[in-house]
């Protein structure tokens, strides 16, 4: 059975996309944050999304593993699908969807616990592991994935929290990835940092795309340029443009997009 | 013009003077503040301290047959026939021996002398020989409560100058005490019978003590606890992290909020109507009064613990969702631990307000006069249903009372009241450390 659906993830990769969203339209209440949105993302890419504040990429990332949810007010209608799957489907609970689709936020926010348990959370709530060797070697994979099991080896049972802002962040990509995500969705992960823990991060991403199909939301055009292999554009809440990374930066086809990566508009 | 930094200008002095005035109200705030407290220190302390001591008469007392046990078959029930009143000759003997004994002569009568003894005093000797019938016609050396105005006069209270106005004493009972005092008859001793001892009558002031009163408070505080914690919490989780927000929560946030500003005494009529006119408690009883101050303490524990939990940054709730703990996960394994230290602060300080109450207690009767313990306080019995009182309203009850040894009864109340309050606060300071080491 589990081979069944793996071969199916398998076959389906290589025809269809990892994550495809069809009309998919948000509303914050009166505000009409997402306006028909139409995009298909590929597995084991990383996908960036640029554009100016409040252009709805970030909105449009939370829709995919449906933390909107937890906003009152907020209402997604359209078609998201993961594998093929209807992620809005009554049937589909969310967090059962979380477990698949990681996420890392914008500041890093490790839980006020230690290294370890930071990473053991995800695979000990949703019994990944069966005794605490598994565990460990879970928290070992995943730390030395996000680049930080050097740095924290010796400490793991010392406060997450008390980690440096780059290693807190990469503690939560580590916490992210535990559990075994299939998509990993970076919301802004280095707009807290400085450029030293950037560098790291982004290595990181690229690393990371061997294993998982990664979209990332950014404001810096270059961090896009130089992690993505494709590249969206939002402006106010429409997918203006979604295309090869490399083509949007050198050949943008809608004049919008030109003014934005030029600097004109943002 | 150019202006230098080296010379203030005028706006710059204006502000500062400002700054310099604000500063002096602060600080005059806090004297005031720290010289009431002072005051109000002071005079409890001057007040109540002497009511931890208390003056005993040693006095060997010959339990003579003819008058304890009258058929001389050593049978407590028939023992029992035998009132206060059959043992106060043998008190009065005893006194008029020990002061003979002492090489004192005087001219007040036996009764005058044996009045030198506690009433309460004839209880403790009956008591004794009914526990053990045995006693009968030995000789027994007793340690009996002095008289209040004895009591009074080594504490300071009462004077020979007053005495000599007083129909209850007169100076020479006083320097016979005196003398007894000087011969080491008369000791005065630390008042353990003060946190023991149930409420006496106006006219034994010196033997009236918390006992009953610690323990109902105590009794209420468990119901408080085991109320009010776990309901306040429960709620103020499910309205702060689950209720959807419409009208419904907002109604019920505002009635809340209104609650807690509800004077206390409100909820002592509305425990009047339901517990004990609709639910048919008993009055008085701890269970009653603590059902009411669960109601009066239940808002305060809602609003600390939702501002608790409000204070827990949402990044925290985002991560653990991030993850894919479910909603109830992220809050039991993330919120809820980091929200702890100010729910029990919050708990707490609603129970040690909930242990100064007295206006809603007056009214479900606790301000009851209860010279026993409590039959039901034995485990079987049921330990919440008998009636009862409390230390706020204990004090309220003594500073009632005309003799004026019930003011030192009272401040000795506070005192202990006060002492209550300390350790509850204390144990909010320790487990609000305690739980914040978990970072």
């Amino acid at each position: 059975m589990e081979d069944m659906t793996h071969a199916d993830r398998i076959m389906s990769t290589q025809h269809d996309s990892k994550i495809s969203a069809k009309g998919v339209q948000v509303y914050y209440g009166d505000n009409h944050a997402i306006k028909d949105v139409d995009v298909e993302i590929d597995d084991k890419t990383v996908t960036a999304f640029i554009g100016p504040s409040g252009c709805g990429k970030s909105t449009f990332l939370r829709c995919i593993n449906r933390m909107n949810d937890t906003i009152d007010v907020a209402r997604v209608t359209g078609d998201i699908r993961i594998d093929g799957e209807d992620i809005y489907d009554p049937k589909v609970d969310p967090v059962q969807l979380r477990a698949k689709v990681g996420m890392v936020f914008q500041k890093p926010n490790p839980f006020p616990k230690s290294i370890y348990d930071n990473v053991a959370y995800g695979p000990k709530i949703h019994g990944l592991a069966r005794n605490k060797a598994d565990l460990d070697e879970i928290v070992e994979k995943s730390l030395r994935k996000a680049a930080l099991w050097t740095e924290a080896k010796d400490r793991l049972e010392s406060p997450g929290t008390g980690l440096s802002g780059g290693q807190q962040q990469r503690l939560c990509i580590a916490r992210a990835i535990a559990t075994a995500p299939e998509v990993l969705l970076m919301d802004e992960p280095c707009s807290a940092l400085d450029p030293i823990a950037t560098a790291q991060v982004e290595e990181l991403i690229d690393e990371l795309r061997q294993s998982f199909s990664v979209v990332i939301v950014t404001h810096s055009m270059q961090q896009a340029a130089r992690v993505s292999q494709k590249t969206a554009f939002f402006h106010l809440g429409n997918l203006v443009e979604y295309d090869d990374t490399d083509k949007i930066f050198t050949n943008p086809q809608d004049p919008r997009t030109e003014s934005y990566i030029s600097g004109r508009i943002g | 013009m150019k202006t230098s930094l080296l010379a203030t200008d005028a706006r710059t002095k204006k502000r500062n003077a400002a700054e310099a005035r604000f500063k002096a109200y602060g600080l005059s705030a806090i004297v005031a503040a720290m010289l009431a407290l002072a005051i109000l220190l002071t005079s409890v302390l001057t007040n109540g301290l002497s009511s931890f001591q208390q003056t005993f008469i040693t006095l060997p007392i010959e339990l003579l047959e003819e008058r304890v046990d009258k058929k001389g078959n050593r049978d407590p029930a028939e023992m029992a026939k035998t009132t206060t009143i059959g043992y106060a000759p043998l008190l009065r003997g005893a006194m008029a021996a020990e002061v003979e004994r002492q090489g004192l002569t005087t001219e007040l009568s036996d009764k005058d002398l044996g009045d030198m003894i506690s009433k309460e005093a004839a209880a403790t000797v009956r008591n004794r020989v009914l526990a053990n019938p045995d006693l009968v016609g030995q000789t027994v050396t007793f340690d009996l409560l002095a008289a209040g105005r004895i009591d009074g006069y080594f504490k300071g209270r009462v004077t020979l100058e007053t005495a000599a106005l007083d129909g209850n004493t007169s100076p020479e009972a006083l320097s016979i005490a005196q003398a007894l005092a000087d011969a080491g008859v008369i000791e005065t001793k630390f008042n353990w019978n003060f946190f023991i001892a149930p409420d006496a009558s106006v006219q034994r002031p010196e033997a009236a003590g918390l006992g009953v009163a610690i323990l109902g408070s105590l009794y209420m505080m468990l119901v408080v606890l085991f109320l009010a914690l776990p309901i306040g919490v429960a709620s103020s989780i499910y309205l702060e992290e689950f209720a959807p927000k419409n009208r419904i929560t907002d109604i019920i946030e505002v009635n809340i909020s209104n609650l807690a500003a509800v004077p206390s005494i409100v909820y002592g009529i509305l425990g009047l109507a339901i517990f004990i006119n609709f639910m048919e408690f008993n009055q008085s009883s701890p269970l009653v009064g603590g059902l009411v101050l669960t109601l009066m303490t239940l808002p305060t524990i809602i609003i600390s613990t939702r501002a608790a939990l409000k204070s827990v940054p949402p990044s925290i709730r985002d991560a653990a969702l991030g993850v894919g703990a479910s909603k109830m996960q992220s809050v039991f394994h993330h919120v809820l631990p980091l929200a702890a230290p100010g729910i029990l602060t919050g708990t707490i300080i609603g129970l040690a307000q909930a242990l100064g109450e007295t206006a809603p207690l007056l009214l479900i009767g606790m301000v009851a006069f209860v010279r026993e313990y409590p039959a039901a306080y034995t485990p079987e019995a049921g330990l919440f249903g008998e009636a009862s009182t409390a230390l706020p309203v204990q004090v309220f009850n003594w500073t009632q009372r005309s003799d004026p040894a019930f003011v030192e009864r009272a401040s000795g109340a506070i005192i202990t009241l006060l002492v209550f309050l300390l350790i509850m606060n204390a144990v909010a300071i320790y487990l609000r450390r305690r739980f914040e080491r978990r970072w």
